[in-house]
This record gives C-alpha cells, sequence and structure tokens, in this order.
C-alpha cells in the first residue's frame, strides 16, 4: 500500500467519528428559535403582491436574451397589425365565427379588414348574389368591416364587394373552385350536427 | 320558401298551359337580372333541371352571380349548364334521396376532382347521416392543395366516426398548418391521425 493510500485511510477514519457536539449548544438554539415570531397567514393578494415584488436574479443566455427580444418584437408586431388598419386597400384579415340562434341555421359573422374602403357589401349565394342586401357595417376607429348572417346548414359561395367595383375573396376562407366568372370566391360551410 | 315557390310555379306554368306544350317557367328573381335571351335559356336549363328531379336554387344563384359580375350571356349559360351537370352527377353518385344540400356539396366535390365513387361510399358510410359537409370539406382541402384522391380517401376514413364539428375542425387544422408551412399532405396526414380517422380506410396518400 502507498503512502499516499495509508494518509487517505486515516481521514476516512477520522470523518468517521461522531462529531461530538456542547450538550449546551441544544438548548441555546431551541430557546432563539423559541423567539422567533411565527409567520403570520396571508391573503392570497398579499401573497401575491409578494411574489410579484420580490426582487430575482435570473440568468439568461445571450441566445435566450435574443429570442425573447424577438418574441417581444413580433407580439408588439402582431398587435399593431390588429389595431391599426393596414395600408392596403385590399381586405386583409378577415375571421368568420358561428353562435347558433336557432335549431336550423347558425348566425355567421363576416369580418374583413378594409381601411381604405367607403363601402363593402357582402354578396354570395345566400343573398341572391344581390349587391345592395348586405350591406357590411364598419367599426368605429379601424377599418374593420363586418355583418352576421343567419344561414341554414349547407355550403355557401360569397365574395366581398369593396366600394361598388372590386370584387375581393375572404382572404380567411377557403377558396371555391372552378370560378365561372373570372372573379374568385370563397365558401363558407355550415355543419348541422 | 324558394322550393315552394318554384313548385307553384310549375303547377301555374301547367295551367296556364292547358293542353299546349308547357313553356318554361319563369324564375322570378331573374327577371331584371339577365337580358331576356339569356334568362329564356337559363329557365329551359331550369325546367330541364327540375324535371330531372334536381335542385333548382344553385342553378339560379349561379345565373344571379355571372349577372351581379356582369359576364356575358354565353358565359352564364356555360356556367349554369356545366352546374347543371354535376347536380346530376352528383346527385346520381349520393342517390335519389338525398337532399339538395348534400347534392349541392356533391357537385362541389366533383367539381374539385373527386370521383362519383367517392362520393358513393360517403354516401354508404354515412347512410343515416348527411354527406353535405363531408363533401364540401373534401372540395375545401383540394382548395388549400391537397391532392382530390387524397383528400377523397381521408373524407372517407372520416365517415363513420365524424360529425360535422369534426369534420369542421379537420379541415380547419390542415387549412392552420399549410398556411403555418406545412405540405397540404403532411398535414392532412397526422391531422386525420389526430383525429383518429387514419385507418384502413386511409393507408395513405392515394396515386391517381
Amino acid at each position: 500500500m502507498r503512502d499516499g493510500d495509508r494518509v487517505v485511510d486515516r481521514v476516512v477514519e477520522m470523518l468517521k467519528e461522531p462529531v461530538r457536539i456542547d450538550p449546551v449548544l441544544d438548548r441555546r438554539v431551541m430557546a432563539e428559535l423559541a423567539q422567533v415570531p411565527a409567520p403570520r397567514r396571508t391573503t392570497g393578494i398579499v401573497a401575491l403582491t409578494g411574489w410579484l415584488v420580490r426582487k430575482r436574479t435570473i440568468a439568461v443566455s445571450p441566445l435566450g436574451g435574443l429570442a425573447a427580444a424577438a418574441g417581444i418584437a413580433l407580439a408588439v408586431l402582431a398587435g399593431r397589425a390588429w389595431v391599426f388598419p393596414t395600408a392596403h386597400h385590399e381586405p386583409a384579415l378577415t375571421t368568420t365565427a358561428a353562435v347558433s340562434p336557432g335549431a336550423d341555421t347558425r348566425a355567421i359573422q363576416f369580418v374583413v379588414l378594409a381601411p381604405r374602403a367607403s363601402s363593402v357589401t357582402l354578396v354570395g349565394d345566400f343573398n341572391d348574389w344581390d349587391e345592395t342586401a348586405t350591406p357590411m357595417s364598419r367599426a368605429v376607429g379601424n377599418g374593420l368591416w363586418s355583418v352576421t348572417v343567419p344561414l341554414a346548414p349547407g355550403r355557401y359561395r360569397y365574395s366581398f364587394l369593396v366600394d361598388g367595383n372590386r370584387w375581393e375573396p375572404d382572404p380567411e376562407a377557403p377558396r371555391a373552385l372552378g370560378d365561372d366568372f373570372g372573379r374568385p370566391n370563397s365558401v363558407v360551410t355550415v355543419g348541422g350536427s | 320558401m324558394r322550393r315552394g315557390l318554384g313548385l307553384s310555379l310549375i303547377i301555374a306554368a301547367g295551367l296556364a298551359g292547358g293542353s299546349r306544350a308547357p313553356a318554361a317557367a319563369q324564375e322570378p328573381r331573374l327577371a331584371g337580372r339577365l337580358p331576356d335571351p339569356v334568362r329564356v335559356q337559363v329557365d329551359a336549363l331550369l325546367d330541364s333541371a327540375r324535371a330531372a328531379g334536381l335542385p333548382t336554387e344553385p342553378l339560379v344563384d349561379r345565373a344571379l352571380e355571372g349577372a351581379s359580375k356582369r359576364a356575358d350571356g354565353v358565359r352564364i349559360v356555360t356556367a349554369v349548364r356545366r352546374l347543371a351537370g354535376e347536380l346530376g352527377a352528383a346527385r346520381d353518385a349520393l342517390g335519389l334521396e338525398s337532399s339538395p344540400a348534400e347534392v349541392t356539396a356533391g357537385a362541389s366535390a366533383l367539381r374539385a376532382g373527386a370521383r362519383a365513387g367517392d362520393l358513393h361510399r360517403l354516401r354508404v358510410l354515412r347512410a343515416r347521416q348527411s354527406v353535405t359537409v363531408a363533401a364540401a370539406v373534401l372540395a375545401d382541402l383540394v382548395a388549400v392543395g391537397v391532392p382530390p384522391d387524397t383528400a377523397a380517401a381521408a373524407v372517407i376514413a372520416l365517415a363513420r366516426s365524424a360529425d360535422d364539428a369534426t369534420y369542421l375542425a379537420f379541415r380547419r387544422n390542415v387549412e392552420r398548418d399549410v398556411a403555418l408551412g406545412a405540405s397540404p399532405v403532411a398535414a392532412l396526414g397526422v391531422r386525420l391521425t389526430a383525429t383518429g380517422g387514419a385507418t384502413a380506410e386511409y393507408p395513405g396518400p392515394r396515386k391517381p
């Protein structure tokens, strides 16, 4: 056995010996603990406030920091795109949502973003392709136009007529295939089950 | 209500015609929207469709769409005639008992490239459920770039278990995936598996 090994063995034996603690120490520690006031019960709001204002050290890698910055920038840009009208005259954003006003029909909301349009009408299979039957209303302060139409279950082709002279399909809806008249339509399908 | 009106017009035309050969019933909504010569031709097509038991509402809509878009008469008549043929093929594939909405959606699927056999299979698998939404979703999937045969296989794979809401959610998810950059076929396969439709009915994209 080498000398180095013997030294290690001696250190191990020393470490295995029980630690002797002054018996007064236990009593002194317990007495000091008894003087510490019990923690107060906090309400959820107080606890939340405390959690929010408590200072922390956060470690972020350079790559993580860049990703977080990109995420914040993306969120800001997305917010701007939604809140502020785009510069395009064409419809740029549409959502279609359905609620159930009755057993046989669904109220389908058509929404289109056309900030510079002076009028937008919804024209399709459900209104005899009448250019004046279903005018859309413009929300105050932005370029969102919308209208809600009750539809029975089925498949309907439609388009938006902007300023009375320009046909625009719904960019957010499926496109109708095989256009017969050179101006593409969108389709909305209303389910019944 | 429109169908009731159409039936009334047929009866009225029959009564007015007496023993003479009945003239084509005039669809009132076409009045003032189409030039008279075009209107006469469209009315004749509507009469033929009615006699064949086909829904005429889609034909009227197509003519009115052409009128709104200032299409010329020849184009309007051609479009109505073409659609009447597709409605007939869809009705033959789906059966005489199919509803007008089913036949109309079936015609859309055929125009998208589905085969009559696909519609028939859909009808068989959904004997007690409407095929309107299923056929419409088939057409919509083709519109986002899914090959017609693959779209048909997927829609058929869901036919036994999916309700309308499931079909519509399935279509929305595929559209969303494609919009985010996925290939249409890959998106369809993933979403079909997630929807629980990947069975023997859908062994994968079909070869044409």
